[in-house]
């Protein structure tokens, strides 16, 4: 695990996270965006913060999948960054949230080598945002087992976690408990030791939100799927809204599901798409909603204290809506689907 | 062609038989043929409800992978697709309808559950649960199509070659046999009717001669007589 001694400097870092955030893409932006058509909108990021990457890659990719490949490698280089300037504690609680990504290449190894593409293919698809270091994943996407894998993170926070779950593969041979073994231990890890400092008491809030919010998805969807799981294999502790106790209660019966969280402290937030959820048979919008209160009150914690790490938690959730914005419309371009269809999957504040 | 058989009772005969043969055989296929083609309107409605399914089945997973590519990335939804590396089985059986041997499908594995699918569910999202969803129905009526769309083709085959044969018996089998046996009738009557002519001929030549023969005596006996008479005198 990395660390760098020293205390926080959160001010500057801050200071440079600001400047960025203002780059940002706007709502005005994305409307642009969506008169475009892919080329367009590539030609559009040529001339913005994306051109570096957009030129880098233009040789490699065209169309859709440029445009995707330049966003993901515009998100690690902006992450990359802000790790580079970050000190101290600061330095501590970012990679901690920013190891999501090592969580996704650690993943994406796995399937890399489990479907047996080829290593150039998972390559591109890396997003070096997180703490693993650029040669130990060009070394592990050569591998030729899913064993020298989980062989060659040993050492690293995910390292345990494979190994106690790789029998549960060798014996399902399905990547499952692999894959929840990675993201169990990312969230576990995201609010361990967090300490009782008060400035941090905002930032592990946010952090207990996220969890609640992805242990209220995981339960609507295993919920919706109607099959005898046991919930509590996938819940995740850390957050406010649930106990095992409680999920296992109420993952079998949707509406109370339903009532519960409307009940609970983020009723007000959730209940437009509470109520969408009733009528719908999707959990589609319901998770939009969530990932829009999820951004709205990371937001506002940065407000709250503007020198502390949540403001840097917060640009790192818009600029992965930035990404995820942009590459929605490129894709809903390339589908087919109508402007204002693509504009109903954005989320935008 | 009726100038090739040979005019003998013996075929006359077995003309006959094949005559009601066939229209036995004829009557049998037209039956065949109607049930078939009542067979196949009933397979024809449910495959046009299973193409209609389908293709709607067709349109919402479209829409639904479209989605989880534009908002999770094509990395993500390739990524999730790739964890998962058990194919649905399938086995095939056959039954009967009226004689044509249709395959019947049957699948498993195709549809999933949440905690089958290879990926893992605390790092994914609805999205790809709904797009995996709507695949997985896609290919439950790809599977159903193929066996109704397989067995309407086959009965439409058969129905063809049914039709086929009704035809060449109605139109040419039994037309030629019928006039064989009309040529056949006629040759022999032809002939019967020579033999009778030839008959009453031989008859009258008999007769003629008969009666040539009996003047001849009568004459002869005339003859004999005066002689006699004056041998006396």
């Amino acid at each position: 695990m990395s660390s760098r001694a020293g205390g926080s400097n959160s001010e500057y870092v801050n200071a440079r996270v600001r400047a960025r955030r203002a780059r940002l893409y706007d709502e005005e932006s994305y409307r642009r965006l969506l008169r475009m058509s892919p080329a367009e909108i590539a030609r559009d990021m040529e001339e913005s913060t994306y051109e570096r990457e957009i030129n880098e890659l233009g040789a490699r990719f065209g169309g859709v999948d440029l445009i995707e490949y330049a966003l993901n490698r515009n998100l690690a280089r902006q992450f990359e960054a802000i790790l580079d300037w970050a000190e101290g504690q600061l330095y501590d609680l970012l990679v901690r949230y920013l190891r999501k990504f090592d969580a996704w290449n650690v993943k994406t190894l796995l399937r890399g080598v489990y479907s047996d593409t080829p290593a150039e293919e998972v390559r591109v698809d890396l997003i070096q945002a997180g703490d693993l270091d650029a040669d130990r994943l060009d070394r592990l996407a050569d591998a030729s087992s899913v064993e020298e894998i989980v062989e060659g993170l040993s050492g690293t926070l995910f390292g345990d976690a494979l190994a106690d779950a790789l029998e549960a593969y060798e014996d399902a041979g399905l990547l499952i408990p692999l894959e929840n073994a990675v993201d169990r231990e990312y969230y576990e890890h995201l609010t361990e030791e967090l300490g009782i400092a008060p400035e941090l008491a905002e930032y592990r809030r946010y952090l207990r939100a996220e969890i609640d919010f992805r242990n209220a998805i995981n339960a609507l969807r295993l919920a919706r799927s109607g099959t005898d799981i046991d919930p509590a294999a996938y819940f995740i502790e850390g957050g406010d809204l649930f106990s095992e106790r409680d999920v296992r209660r109420l993952a079998g019966d949707i509406d109370e599901l339903v009532a519960y969280i409307r009940e609970s402290t983020y009723g007000d937030d959730l209940s437009e798409a509470l109520d969408e959820l009733e009528d719908a048979d999707s959990l589609v919008g319901f998770e939009r909603a969530l990932e829009a209160a999820q951004l709205e009150y990371a937001g506002s914690l940065g407000n709250v204290f503007p020198l502390s790490v949540t403001p840097i938690v917060a640009f790192i959730l818009a600029k992965e809506r930035e990404v995820d914005n942009i590459r929605a419309i490129a894709r809903g371009k390339e589908a087919g689907l109508g402007s204002e269809e693509i504009e109903r999957e954005l989320v935008i504040l | 062609m009726a100038e090739d058989v040979k005019p003998t009772r013996k075929n006359l005969m077995e003309i006959e038989d094949r005559i009601e043969l066939s229209e036995r055989g004829h009557d049998t296929l037209e039956q065949k043929r109607d049930g078939l083609i009542m067979e196949f309107m009933d397979i024809l409605d449910q495959a046009q409800d299973v193409r209609s399914e389908l293709e709607a089945d067709y349109e919402r997973a479209q829409d639904r992978i479209n989605k989880a590519r534009a908002m999770e990335g094509d990395v993500a939804v390739r990524g999730a697709a790739a964890a998962l590396e058990e194919y649905p089985e399938l086995t095939t059986q056959s039954k009967n309808i009226m004689g044509v041997v249709v395959p019947q499908i049957d699948s498993s594995k195709v549809k999933k559950n949440i905690d089958e699918r290879g990926y893992g569910l605390l790092g994914s999202s609805a999205r790809i649960d709904e797009a995996a969803d709507a695949y997985e129905e896609l290919i439950e009526s790809i599977i159903l199509a193929a066996e109704v769309e397989t067995a309407m083709k086959k009965m439409l085959d058969e129905i063809e070659t049914t039709k086929r044969r009704v035809n060449a018996l109605e139109f040419k089998l039994l037309p030629e046999l019928r006039e064989n046996q009309e040529y056949i009738e006629q040759k022999l009557m032809e002939q019967e009717r020579e033999e009778i002519f030839r008959l009453k001929k031989i008859k009258a030549k008999k007769e003629a001669e008969e009666d040539e023969e009996e003047t001849v005596e009568v004459e002869s006996e005339e003859e004999e007589t005066p002689e006699r008479v004056s041998a006396d005198d």
